[in-house]
C-alpha cells in the first residue's frame, strides 16, 4: 500500500503542474487516529499530503461533481467566450468509479472533466467495528501491519484482525479494483467475498413480516434526519433535496415516527439501481442506523429483475432510465372473474 | 348513547391513482353500465401511469389510506407509448421493496384496465376492497400526529 502511495503523491504532482487537472481530490491523514480524510489539493506542492491506507473511507465522487457544479455556478455572469471549465483528478478505487461512472451515464458533467487515478483497493476499516473491537475504549493510536490493526487505548495495545474490523459492504466488495481510469496504478487487488453479498438480504427476507417490520421501526427509530447519508452519497446530487421540498412536503418536520420511515423509504428508493454499496452512508450516520439491511435489498432486486448492477460499464444504463416489453409483470393483481 | 345506536364497521379508504386514457374511462365505462362495485375507492385521475410518482403511494400511506391502486393501459397500449411500461419496473422494485420493510404486500396494488374493460374495472375494485378489508386499518408507516 504505501508503494500505491508514493505513486499517487507522484501523479498527482505530475497532473497539477503540468496542468492537467485543476484540483485533485483524495484523503489525507486525519486529525484523529485510524482516520484518513477528504482533501482537495491545489498545488503540487501539497502532493505530499496525500495518503492511501485502510482508513480512507468515504467515497470521492461526492467532491467531483460539487467542485464541477459549483464551478459552473460561479460562471453564470461570466461571458460564454471566458468561461472556463474545471478539471479534476480524483484518487478512484472500485467503488468511487462506478459512483463516476453514474455520474457520466446520468449525464452531469463530461468525461474530460475528470481524470480518474485508478487505484487497487482491499477495503476500508469501519469506525464502529472497530470501536466494537475496543469495547468502545476511545483509540489514542492505530497502525495497519499485513492483516492486523495494532489498536492502542488506555487498556494498553492490542491486535486486532483485520477481517474483523472491515467495513461489511467491503468484504463482499465485487468491484474492489477500478471499473475504469485514466492512470490505473498498482497491481489488481485479490478478490473479495463477492458471492456472499446477499447473504444477509436472503436472511432477512426469511424472517416473518412482524419481524421485518419491527426491525425497520427499531432501526428507522435511531434516526434523527441529520442528513449526513445523504450529504455523503454522491449518488445524491439534486439541488435541492426532497428533503427540503415544501411544495409537496415529503418529510414531515414533526417528530411522528413515520416521518423519519418515510424519509428513510424515500431516499433508498432514490438509490434503486443507483447505489453502488460504498458504505459511506453507513459509515457516516452517528446513530448506526442498518441502512444497507435495506439498501442491499434494492441492489438485489436491481440485479434480479433487470440484470443490472450500478456502475458496471458505461454502456449499461441505469433500469429506470429505460424499459423493456419483456419485463416480468407477476406482481400485476389480476382479479377473478367470479368477483 | 341510546341502545339502538348501530355500531359502524369499519371500511377502508383506497386511493386509486388511474390513468386518464384506459383505466379512469373503463372507471367511467362501468359507471354508465351501473355496474356495483364497493364505494372505498378514491380516484386520483393522472395523464399516464408511467407519471405516477412512486413517492405518492408512500405518502397515501403515511397519509392514512388502507391500500393504494395504480392501474394504466396494457402494455403496448400507452397513449404515451411507453410511460406504462416506466411504470411497471418503477412498481417491481417498489412493491418488493415495500414488502421487504414489512408492509403488508396486498395493501399496494398495481394493475392492467383498458377503456373498454369496465366489467374488468368492477372486479378490479371489489377484489382490492376485498384484499385490504381481509388486512383491517393501516398501522405501518401511519402519521399519528
Amino acid at each position: 500500500m504505501e508503494k500505491i502511495e508514493q505513486e499517487i503523491r507522484k501523479t498527482a504532482e505530475k497532473l497539477l503542474t503540468d496542468n492537467k487537472v485543476d484540483v485533485v481530490v483524495g484523503y489525507e491523514e486525519g486529525t484523529l487516529p485510524a482516520q484518513a480524510v477528504p482533501v482537495v489539493i491545489e498545488s503540487p506542492e501539497d502532493a505530499d499530503r496525500l495518503v492511501w491506507n485502510a482508513f480512507c473511507s468515504v467515497n470521492l465522487a461526492k467532491y467531483v461533481h460539487d467542485i464541477i457544479f459549483r464551478h459552473r455556478e460561479s460562471q453564470k455572469r461570466v461571458k460564454p467566450e471566458d468561461r472556463t471549465k474545471k478539471v479534476v483528478g480524483i484518487v478512484t478505487r472500485g467503488c468511487t468509479s462506478r459512483s463516476l461512472i453514474l455520474h457520466l451515464q446520468e449525464k452531469q458533467y463530461d468525461a474530460d472533466q475528470v481524470v480518474m487515478i485508478g487505484v487497487p483497493c482491499t477495503g476500508f476499516v469501519s469506525k464502529k467495528k472497530l470501536s466494537h473491537a475496543v469495547e468502545g475504549r476511545e483509540v489514542t493510536a492505530c497502525t495497519h501491519e499485513g492483516e492486523t490493526l495494532a489498536v492502542t487505548t488506555a487498556a494498553g495495545t492490542t491486535n486486532v484482525p483485520l477481517k474483523q474490523v472491515l467495513a461489511d459492504n467491503c468484504l463482499t466488495c465485487r468491484f474492489n479494483n477500478p471499473v475504469i481510469s485514466d492512470i490505473l496504478l498498482g497491481d489488481p487487488a485479490p478478490p473479495m467475498n463477492a458471492d456472499t453479498e446477499y447473504g444477509e438480504v436472503e436472511e432477512f427476507e426469511n424472517l416473518t413480516e412482524e419481524e421485518r417490520w419491527s426491525y425497520f421501526k427499531k432501526e428507522t427509530a435511531k434516526c434523527m434526519k441529520c442528513y449526513a447519508c445523504r450529504n455523503t452519497c454522491p449518488s445524491c446530487y439534486c439541488k435541492v433535496c426532497f428533503v427540503e421540498q415544501s411544495q409537496p412536503k415529503w418529510v414531515g418536520a414533526g417528530v411522528d415516527e413515520s416521518d423519519t420511515e418515510v424519509f428513510q423509504v424515500m431516499r433508498m428508493f432514490h438509490m434503486a439501481g443507483r447505489c453502488v454499496d460504498c458504505g459511506s452512508c453507513s459509515e457516516v450516520c452517528p446513530m448506526g442506523v442498518d441502512l444497507r439491511k435495506f439498501l442491499k435489498k434494492l441492489d438485489k432486486d436491481a440485479f434480479d429483475l433487470f440484470g443490472y448492477r450500478t456502475g458496471e460499464s458505461l454502456d449499461k444504463l441505469p433500469p429506470f432510465g429505460a424499459h423493456a416489453v419483456e419485463d416480468k409483470q407477476d406482481f400485476i393483481y389480476e382479479p377473478n372473474a367470479s368477483q | 348513547m341510546t341502545d339502538d345506536t348501530v355500531h359502524e364497521e369499519w371500511q377502508p379508504k383506497i386511493v386509486a391513482f388511474v390513468c386518464n386514457w384506459c383505466t379512469y374511462a373503463g372507471a367511467d365505462l362501468a359507471g354508465i353500465s351501473r355496474l356495483q362495485y364497493p364505494p372505498n375507492v378514491r380516484l386520483v385521475r393522472l395523464p399516464c401511469s408511467g407519471r405516477v410518482n412512486p413517492f405518492y403511494v408512500v405518502k397515501a400511506l403515511q397519509e392514512g389510506a388502507d391500500g393504494v391502486l395504480v392501474s394504466g393501459c396494457h402494455p403496448g397500449e400507452c397513449h404515451y407509448l411507453t410511460g406504462n411500461l416506466s411504470a411497471r419496473r418503477k412498481f417491481a422494485m417498489l412493491k418488493n421493496f415495500l414488502a421487504y420493510i414489512g408492509v403488508e404486500p396486498d395493501r399496494t396494488l398495481f394493475t392492467w384496465v383498458s377503456a373498454s374493460e369496465g366489467e374488468k374495472f368492477s372486479h378490479v375494485i371489489k377484489g382490492v376492497t376485498d384484499k385490504v378489508k381481509a388486512l383491517g386499518p393501516a398501522q405501518r408507516l401511519v402519521k399519528r400526529f
